[in-house]
C-alpha cells in the first residue's frame, strides 16, 4: 500500500475532505498491529502544507511509490518533545483550531510498526496537523488510552525537531574555547503523546477489512430492508410506566435572615480567652458587660452567642425603657448609676491624673526649667504655643532624666548676665495662706515629694499649724495635707521607711504620719509620751546609726532637740521611745571661762538647761553632732556621751537657727544666728573661721549647695543670698530680695536640679532657679578646705 | 471619699485655662458638666468614639496593654480625656495663657 502524498488526489475516504477547516482527524488507535496500522487514514496533503509553518521532517523511513516519489508523508502534527510521555497513537485534534506557529512541537511520527521492513506499511498515524498546546498535552495524555506500546517509545523512527527548542540558559560563563569546542547536541524525540483515540468506524476500501466490513454492512442492510415484512420482526409499542406525580406543599414560618459583622479585633479575642479562663457564670456574666455596644460578640464563641442575644435584648429592653413613658423609673436608675461613677476610686483616680496633666499644661515651661531639660529658646514666636510645642517635645516624662548641670556652664562661657535668681513657681494654695513656712525637707526617695511645715516662730503669733506634703507636679495643690491645732517647727521624712514623715510642734509634740494613706491621723505620736518635750521642737531629722555591736546594721532613729533642752533620740518600737541623748546645759560665757574666773554666784538661771535650737549630724560619723543653742553657742557633742561636750564653738551672739556641715568637705560648717550673722567654721578651731554679716536682719536659715562645696543660700528676713565662696567672701553672689512685708525664713536646696526653694512668711514656698552661676571648679573637692584656708589664712577668724 | 472627689473636681473646674469639665456616664449622659448640655453631648458622642478607636489600637497592638488617658492638642485647646468603661472624664483645657 502506498500512501500518496502531495496533490494527488486522494484515495482516502472522503470524510477527509469534510472536515476541511478543522483538523479533526480520525486516528487509528490501533496501531498495536499492522491491521491497524491499516486504518489509518491519510491526510489530505493540503490542509497538512497550511498548518504546518515549519517542518523540517528529518525522516528515516521513506516511502517512495511507485514512480519513485518520494512520497513520504510528512507529519502535521509536532508533539513537543519536552511534555510528558509520549503515546503512540494518540493525538488530539485540536479542536480550538488554534494552529499556532509557535506550537509547533516535534512530534514523532510513530510507526506502528517494529521494524523498519515495515516501512512500505508505513501509515502515519498523526494525521492531525493539529496542533496541539500544551496545556492540552497533559490532560489529554490522561486520555490516553492503553493502546500504547512501551515499544512504541523506542521505535522513534522518524523524529522531527522540536521547532521550538527551549534552550537553557547556560549556567556559566562562555569562554572562548567552550565557543570553539564542538558542541554535540543530541536531538531526540520524546514520546509521543496521546491524546484521543477515537477508532474510525470506516474503512478504506483497500484496506483488507474492507471485505469484510462490506459484508456486514450489506449483511446488515439486508437485515433492514427484511425487516419490514418480517414475520421474524414484529413492532411492538410498549408503554413505560409513568409515576404518578404528587405535588406537595409545605409552609413554613419565614426564614428570619440577620446579618451579622463582626470587627474581630486582637484584644476581642485576648479578652474572650481571659473571660474563659476565668470561666464561671459571673465571667460570663461580665462578658455580657464587656462586649459593649460597640462590639458585636464574636462569633466563634457558641456560648457566647446566646449572651449576646441576651444582651442585645437587654439593650432593646432598656432602649424600649428609655422611650417608656415612665422617665422617672429611668432617671433613678441613671441617677444611682452615676453616684456610683462619681464615687468609684477609679474616678478619683483618673481625677487625680487629670489634674496633674492640667498642671503640666499650665507649668510646662517652669518644669521643663525645673528638671533641667534644655528648653529651646525660640524666637519670641507669636503663637505661644509653639513654643509649648517645642517644650513638649523636649520634655520626655515626668520623671525624666534630670541632666547635671553644666547647662548653666555652657551659658556662663558667652553670656554677661549675672548670675541671678529666677522664680519659677510657688508652692501655695489658699490654705497656706499667711502661714509662717517653718521648715521644709525633700523625700529621700521621692525627689518630687517636699514636706513643707507651717507654723510661727514666735509664741506670741501661735496659729494654727499645717504640715503639708507639695508634689513637684502639682503646685497648685499639696497631695497631702496634715492639720493641726498647734504650730508646725519641724519636718522630716523617713530615710528607711520613706512614707514616714515626722511632724514636730510647737508644743513639743512629735507626731509621725503615713503619706501613703490619706487619712489625717498620724501614725504615731508622742503627746501621751512621759518624755515628750516641752518646748517646740525646733529641728527633727531622721539619723540612720551604725549599730554594729548591737548587732542591727543600721538603726535609724529621729533626732529631736527642742526649746526645754535636750536632745532626744526616738525609736519606733511599739510607740515612740525616748531617751535622750544630751541635755544642753548652759555654759558659762567664754570670757569668764578664759579667765578663769569663777562662775558669778549672783546669776539667777531660770533654766539650767539652754534651749536647743538646732542641730547637725556628722555627714560621715553619725556619732558626731553639733547642737546649737539659744545662748549662741555650738557644741559638739557625741551620742557615746551624754554629759559632756566634747567642743564647744563661741562666736555667735545671738540664738543659733541653723547648722550646716558642708557636704564636700567635712570639717567645715556653716552657722546662721538671731545676730545677723553667718559663720564658717572649722571643726578644729572654736573660733569662727569666716564670718558673714550683709545686713542687719535675722538670718533664718542656712543651706549649703548639693552641688558646689562653696555655694551656700542664707535666708535672713529681708532677702535671700546666695554666696560663692570661691568668687567673693564680701559681698553674695546673688541676693534677691523679699517682697515688702514678706520674710524669707527658711531655704532648701533641690538635690538633682539646680533650684533653691525659699519658703516665706506668706505661706509661699518659692521656687527659684539658679541661673548663670559661674563653672564649677575644676580643682578637687578635697582640695576645698586647702583653698579656702590658704586664701583666708590670712583673715583673723 | 466622696468630698475629696467634690473637692478635686472643683479645683480642676476652677483651674486658669480650663474651658469645660465634663463627666458623662457610658451612655453619654453627661453627670457633671460645666457646659451647656448640647456641648456636652456633642463632645461626649465624639469623644466616646475616638476613644473607643483609640482603645481598640492600643490593644490590638498587645492586649494586654490598654488606654489609660487620650489627649489632642489642637490649635486653640487641648481635650483631655480619661476613659473607663463606665464614664467619661473629659476636660477642655487653653494652656497657653
Amino acid at each position: 500500500m502506498r500512501m500518496s502524498t502531495g496533490p494527488q488526489p486522494k484515495k482516502s475516504i472522503s470524510f477527509i475532505s469534510t472536515i476541511k477547516g478543522t483538523q479533526t482527524k480520525g486516528y487509528s488507535g490501533a496501531n498495536q498491529s499492522r491491521m491497524a496500522l491499516s486504518k489509518t487514514l491519510t491526510i489530505a496533503p493540503e490542509i497538512k502544507a497550511e498548518k504546518m509553518s515549519i517542518s523540517t521532517p528529518r525522516t528515516v523511513i521513506q516511502v517512495i511509490d511507485a514512480h519513485g516519489v518520494d512520497v513520504t508523508p510528512r507529519p502535521l502534527y509536532h508533539p513537543d518533545p519536552h511534555t510528558g510521555t509520549a503515546k503512540p497513537n494518540k493525538l488530539l485534534t485540536s479542536r480550538e483550531g488554534s494552529f499556532a506557529a509557535e506550537f509547533i512541537s516535534s512530534y514523532s511520527l510513530y510507526q506502528n510498526t517494529l521494524n523498519p521492513s515495515m516501512l512500505g506499511h508505513f501509515t502515519r498515524s498523526v494525521l492531525g496537523s493539529s496542533i496541539v498546546s500544551k496545556s492540552s498535552v497533559s490532560t489529554t495524555e490522561s486520555i490516553a488510552e492503553d493502546l500504547e506500546e512501551p515499544s512504541y517509545k523506542r521505535e522513534k523512527l522518524t523524529s522531527f525537531t522540536d521547532l521550538r527548542v527551549v534552550r537553557a540558559t547556560p549556567g556559566k560563563i562562555v569562554t572562548k574555547e567552550d565557543l570553539e569546542k564542538t558542541i554535540e547536541i543530541i536531538l531526540t524525540e520524546t514520546e509521543t503523546l496521546r491524546f484521543f483515540n477515537l477508532p474510525t468506524v470506516m474503512v478504506s476500501v483497500e484496506s483488507e477489512e474492507a471485505m469484510k466490513v462490506r459484508r456486514r454492512n450489506k449483511n446488515y442492510e439486508t437485515l433492514c430492508r427484511n425487516r419490514l415484512g418480517n414475520d421474524l420482526y414484529a413492532e411492538r409499542m410498549m408503554q413505560t410506566i409513568n409515576g404518578a406525580p404528587k405535588n406537595k406543599d409545605v409552609q413554613c414560618d419565614k426564614i428570619v435572615k440577620e446579618d451579622k459583622g463582626i470587627m474581630s479585633t486582637a484584644w476581642d479575642l485576648h479578652d474572650s480567652y481571659i473571660a474563659m479562663e476565668l470561666s464561671s457564670l459571673p465571667a460570663k456574666q461580665s462578658i455580657l458587660d464587656s462586649c459593649g455596644k460597640a462590639n458585636v460578640p464574636s462569633k466563634d464563641r457558641e456560648q457566647r452567642v446566646p449572651g449576646s442575644t441576651t444582651e442585645k435584648d437587654s439593650e432593646a429592653s432598656s432602649l424600649m425603657d428609655i422611650e417608656n413613658v415612665i422617665l422617672t423609673k429611668v432617671r433613678d436608675d441613671e441617677v444611682d448609676h452615676s453616684e456610683t461613677i462619681l464615687k468609684s476610686d477609679k474616678f478619683h483616680q483618673d481625677l487625680f491624673f487629670m489634674e496633674r496633666v492640667l498642671m503640666e499644661n499650665i507649668f510646662q515651661p517652669k518644669l521643663a526649667a525645673y528638671r533641667q531639660l534644655p528648653i529651646l529658646k525660640e524666637p519670641e514666636p507669636e503663637k505661644p504655643e509653639d513654643f509649648q510645642e517645642g517644650e513638649k517635645l523636649e520634655k520626655t516624662e515626668e520623671e525624666g532624666q534630670k541632666e547635671e548641670e553644666e547647662e548653666i556652664e555652657i551659658s556662663t562661657g558667652q553670656s554677661t548676665i549675672p548670675a541671678n535668681l529666677e522664680r519659677l513657681w510657688s508652692f501655695s494654695c489658699d490654705l497656706t495662706k499667711g502661714l509662717n513656712v517653718s521648715s521644709l525637707a525633700w523625700n529621700r526617695t521621692n525627689p518630687d515629694l517636699l514636706a513643707v511645715g507651717y507654723g510661727h516662730f514666735g509664741f506670741r503669733e501661735q496659729k494654727r499649724g499645717l504640715a503639708c506634703c507639695w508634689s513637684i507636679k502639682n503646685p497648685m495643690w499639696p497631695e497631702r495635707i496634715y492639720q493641726s491645732p498647734y504650730g508646725v517647727t519641724a519636718v522630716d521624712f523617713s530615710i528607711g521607711a520613706p512614707n514616714l514623715l515626722a511632724v514636730g510642734y510647737h508644743n513639743g509634740t512629735i507626731a509621725i504620719y503615713n503619706v501613703q494613706s490619706n487619712s489625717n491621723v498620724p501614725v504615731l505620736d508622742s503627746s501621751e509620751s512621759p518624755q515628750k518635750h516641752l518646748g517646740p521642737v525646733w529641728q527633727l531629722q531622721w539619723i540612720e546609726q551604725d549599730r554594729g555591736t548591737t548587732g542591727d546594721d543600721k538603726r535609724e532613729i529621729l533626732v529631736s532637740i527642742s526649746a526645754d533642752g535636750r536632745i532626744s533620740k526616738w525609736v519606733i518600737r511599739k510607740g515612740l521611745d525616748c531617751h535622750d541623748l544630751m541635755r544642753l546645759k548652759r555654759t558659762t560665757s567664754s570670757s569668764s571661762k578664759k579667765g578663769g574666773e569663777k562662775e558669778k554666784k549672783g546669776e539667777a538661771l531660770i533654766s539650767r538647761q539652754a534651749p536647743g535650737m538646732c542641730f547637725a549630724f556628722h555627714p560621715k560619723d553619725t556619732n558626731i553632732y553639733l547642737a546649737g543653742t539659744e545662748e549662741g553657742h555650738i557644741h559638739k557633742c557625741s551620742c557615746s556621751y551624754n554629759e559632756q561636750y566634747l567642743e564647744t564653738y563661741r562666736g555667735h551672739k545671738g540664738p543659733v537657727y541653723k547648722i550646716a556641715w558642708n557636704p564636700f568637705c567635712h570639717d567645715v560648717f556653716l552657722s546662721c544666728s538671731a545676730d545677723w550673722g553667718v559663720i564658717i567654721w572649722q571643726q578644729e578651731n572654736p573660733k569662727p573661721f569666716l564670718s558673714f554679716y550683709p545686713t542687719t536682719y535675722v538670718v533664718y536659715d542656712v543651706a549649703w549647695s548639693p552641688k558646689s562645696a562653696y555655694i551656700f543660700a542664707a535666708a535672713n528676713e529681708s532677702r535671700v543670698e546666695i554666696w560663692h565662696l570661691h568668687i567673693s567672701t564680701l559681698d553674695p553672689l546673688i541676693v534677691h530680695v523679699a517682697n515688702p512685708g514678706i520674710k524669707f525664713t527658711t531655704v532648701l536646696f533641690a538635690k538633682q536640679t539646680d533650684c533653691l526653694l525659699v519658703g516665706d512668711s506668706d505661706g509661699q514656698v518659692g521656687v527659684y532657679e539658679l541661673r548663670n552661676m559661674p563653672a564649677a571648679l575644676d580643682s578637687g573637692r578635697g582640695d576645698v578646705i586647702d583653698i579656702l584656708i590658704g586664701s583666708k589664712s590670712k583673715q583673723p577668724g | 471619699m466622696q468630698a475629696e472627689v467634690e473637692e478635686t473636681l472643683k479645683r480642676i473646674q476652677s483651674h486658669k485655662g480650663v474651658m469645660g469639665t465634663m463627666v458623662v456616664n457610658a451612655e453619654g449622659i453627661p453627670i457633671r458638666t460645666t457646659l451647656d448640655n448640647s456641648t456636652t453631648v456633642q463632645y461626649a458622642g465624639l469623644l466616646h468614639q475616638l476613644t473607643m478607636k483609640a482603645k481598640s489600637t492600643v490593644r490590638d497592638i498587645d492586649p494586654q496593654n490598654d488606654l489609660t488617658f487620650l489627649r489632642i492638642r489642637s490649635k486653640k485647646h487641648e481635650i483631655m480625656v480619661a476613659p473607663d468603661k463606665e464614664y467619661l472624664l473629659i476636660v477642655i483645657q487653653n494652656p497657653c495663657e
